[in-house]
């Protein structure tokens, strides 16, 4: 039986890079790590220019409940510590001095899984740096150590359902047993018995990998996913496997239910058995302008340019070079960025491929967006309201529960820009609600 | 530096990256492609219209068309609009009121009436309350007003030539269309595989239902449509005849009821209208039976053949009602009860 869920929509997968094997690339010259991207306060930088720094090494500590430390993925001499333009935190330029020397601080967990507790757990996940590699970037340890006691259920997330992407598919077919090491080290750590591995139909050849290297283990079970975009939004993954509805402002663990990437898992496994801090994972680079779309292993801090470069360099004029997935992935402006822990995929297209922002669009209520839409809300009628400046009204339509999964924008056939009126109506919408809690707390002020 | 760095660095200093928000991608389908679809699902029907009546039929179709077509491009040059010619609805909207007409009509009626569809019910009712009604049914309702106008059905296979006169169409003009005999309470005296298959007189393009449910699976494989409006259409027509059948053989009513006359036109191609329909499933579903319930009250009380185009264009009138009331549930949100 296939699980899935009310809503999305099969995209044309253009996954070329479902057979090109992982390459483990040759770090680049110079590596940039900024020392934040993720959720969380920025890290504290603990090297300065001129420091020799080793493979592995902290260079940027952890700070604050969400924080997480951030390693670097080369050795060599720590060039400048700077902003970014653009960038809120700093980004340390490290050059490469090609030698890799590992740090001694990297060193396998001596305890036995059997013998450990979820609080060591915990602290080898922290300190291996590991955040969620499928997007969204929550530190790991806190995910766990706040799950403790509440998830009844640890799913491992393997649908991979943007399109072009195929890194988790490579890493279940030719990394099976890191993901299933790696789960069994979460369902430790959260005292459970049993985990779901979730991966879409259109992946059936890492089906049987995985079935294989499970065996006759009852702790892992497979389950077969319809392949459908998002269902590797995780609380459409929930609600699939599960039939529970994350409540509005709550999270998969409000209902029991945890849920990491197949990458996440596997940094974990790798953290614990060999000390591994994150500091490298697998990107696709795919997109019609990539001469030869690879899954590429990169460290952390290699710029977008050097990973298009391992791939044959660009046989199109690109119009958008895409950080993640098409659906839910961030233009960038700058090809010398880095990519950061949560870079699944680095995508450059072409005009021909990219959506164009058509002035002349019409809406002709034909409804693909009402079908298509995964939080069942009515974006037709949100963009009618956004468009008139009636928030109130598209408040009443549930507007801010939009995920952002983008599928109205890309099935609506009047080329009407919904994710960006939709976009401007949340924001005004929580604008309005502090502006709101603003006066609210002067009217306290006054009666006191 | 190696040739391939240099490459990649070339091509992206000349040329500007787009940083604009997500989606990248988009669909391949456009409203001139979905238009093309709903044409290409009408041909055959037409085709049928055109053997069964002759090159007249063909002649007041194309009439109707391209004066939509004009009267769209027309209107919109004027009020110094955006031209939307292109996308092929006025197009669609000519020719479903053209498929209406019987193919003895004046030649003058496919002009007066593109001029209701597009420019009164399409661009100026529509400027007051988009997706008020379905342009191609308010103007064939508004001009069977006039007697005579609409009723000149012509015997199957008499075909008329384009410019045949008037004696000759007087001369081929069918006594009583199916759905007129049932309308006075007699059972149409015709065979059920002519009745399908559209040996009958009738509209141009109403008569051949088998073709009409062709062209209608295939915009349903295309996913132009959904099947909510036309299942629940018809659905409730058969229901509700089959029920209060106005004739002994209940069996020979309710599919004459069906089959004659202009409700599978009108559940496949003129209910499914997007700009006045729903745009839930569950409201689609409630507007297709309700369509369907007042079909047969307009043709059992009211007394008039054709109770589909006034159903629909009735039911046209609460489509944003519909709509809010059958709001699906956001995901998460607690379930409503049902009061």
């Amino acid at each position: 039986m296939t699980y899935t869920f009310r809503g999305g929509l099969h995209i044309a997968e253009h996954k070329d890079t479902r057979n090109s094997p992982i390459e483990k690339m040759t770090p680049p010259a110079e590596i940039r790590i900024p020392l934040s991207r993720h959720i969380g306060d920025h890290c504290k930088s603990v090297v300065k220019v001129g420091d020799r720094v080793l493979r592995g090494q902290v260079i940027g500590e952890a700070c604050g409940e969400l924080g997480c430390p951030i390693h670097s993925s080369v050795s060599g001499i720590v060039k400048s510590i700077d902003r970014l333009a653009g960038e809120e935190a700093e980004c340390v330029v490290i050059e490469n001095d090609g030698e890799y020397e590992l740090s001694p601080d990297i060193k396998p967990c001596e305890k036995k899984l059997t013998e450990t507790t979820t609080q060591e757990i915990v602290e080898v996940i922290r300190n291996a740096g590991i955040s969620g590699m499928g997007g969204a970037s929550f530190p790991a340890w806190t995910k766990i150590q706040s799950a403790v006691g509440k998830a009844e259920r640890l799913i491992v997330n393997c649908a991979e359902s943007e399109p072009y992407v195929t890194a988790n598919h490579r890493l279940m077919l030719e990394r099976p047993v890191e993901i299933i090491n790696g789960t069994k080290i979460i369902l430790k750590a959260l005292g459970l018995r049993s985990a779901d591995i979730a991966v879409e139909d259109n992946k059936l050849d890492a089906v049987e990998k995985l079935a294989e290297k499970i065996g006759e283990s009852k702790m892992i079970r497979i389950r077969v996913m319809r392949a459908k975009y998002p269902q590797g939004d995780e609380r459409q993954l929930v609600y699939a496997l599960t039939g529970k509805e994350v409540p509005k402002g709550k999270l998969p663990i409000d209902v029991g239910c945890i849920v990491f990437n197949a990458e996440t898992c596997a940094a974990i496994y790798r953290a614990f058995a060999y000390g591994m801090p994150l500091i490298e994972r697998i990107v696709t680079v795919s997109g019609d302008c990539v001469a030869t779309p690879k899954n590429v292993l990169a460290p952390i801090g290699a710029t977008y340019k050097s990973l298009i470069d391992y791939c044959g360099g660009l046989k199109k004029e690109p119009r958008k070079i895409i950080d993640g997935g098409p659906m839910m992935g961030t233009a960038q402006k700058d090809v010398n960025a880095p990519i950061t822990k949560n870079t699944f995929s680095v995508l450059v297209l072409s005009e021909d491929t990219c959506a164009s922002d058509d002035e002349n669009y019409s809406c002709i209520r034909c409804g693909r967006c009402v079908s298509v839409c995964p939080m069942r809300l009515l974006p037709n009628y949100i963009v009618k309201f956004a468009e008139k400046g009636r928030y109130e009204d598209a408040e009443k339509y549930d507007t801010e529960r939009c995920v952002e999964c983008g599928l109205c924008a890309y099935s609506c056939p009047g080329r009407v820009p919904l994710m960006r009126f939709i976009r401007e109506a949340k924001s005004a919408i929580f604008q309005r609600r502090s502006e709101n809690r603003e006066n609210s707390a002067e009217d306290v002020d006054v009666t006191l | 530096m190696n040739n391939e760095e240099r490459r990649t660095e070339d091509r992206t200093r000349t040329v500007i990256l787009s940083a604009s928000p997500s989606p990248h991608i988009r669909h391949e389908d456009t409203t001139r492609s979905i238009m093309t679809d709903v044409i290409i699902a009408l041909l055959p029907a037409l085709v049928w219209g055109v053997i069964c009546f002759g090159l007249r039929a063909l002649a007041v179709v194309l009439l109707s068309v391209a004066s939509s077509v004009a009267f769209e491009f027309a209107y919109q040059k004027i009020r110094k609009r955006r031209v939307t010619v292109g996308d092929f609805s006025a197009a669609v909207c000519g020719l479903l009121f053209g498929l209406t007409l019987p193919a003895a009509v004046p030649y003058f009626v496919p002009i007066v009436g593109a001029f209701l569809a597009i420019v009164v019910f399409k661009n100026l009712l529509g400027e007051i309350e988009k997706n008020f009604l379905n342009p191609a049914l308010a103007a064939r309702v508004v001009l069977s007003i006039f007697p005579g106008v609409m009723t000149t059905y012509t015997e199957p296979f008499r075909r008329l030539g384009i410019f045949a006169s008037g004696e000759k169409i007087a001369d081929t003009l069918s006594s009583a269309t199916p759905l007129a005999s049932l309308a006075e309470g007699n059972l149409p005296d015709i065979a059920w595989v002519d009745l399908i298959t559209g040996k009958c007189g009738g509209a141009i393009g109403e008569v051949s239902s088998v073709l009409l449910i062709i062209g209608g699976l295939y915009l349903l494989i295309r996913r132009v449509i959904t099947w909510h409006i036309p299942v629940s259409f018809i659905g409730s027509v058969l229901l509700f005849t089959a029920l209060f059948p106005q004739n002994d053989d209940v069996v020979a009513f309710v599919f004459s009821e069906v089959f004659a006359g202009g409700l599978i036109l009108a559940a496949f191609f003129m209910a499914t209208d997007y700009a006045t329909s729903p745009v839930t499933n569950v409201g689609r579903l409630v507007f297709g039976a309700l369509c369907g319930i007042l079909t047969v009250l307009i043709r059992y009380f009211i007394g008039i053949p054709e109770g589909v185009a006034l159903a629909v264009l009735i039911m046209n009138l609460p489509v944003c009602y519909i709509d809010r009331f059958t709001r699906p549930r956001t995901f998460g949100s607690p379930k409503r009860s049902l009061i």
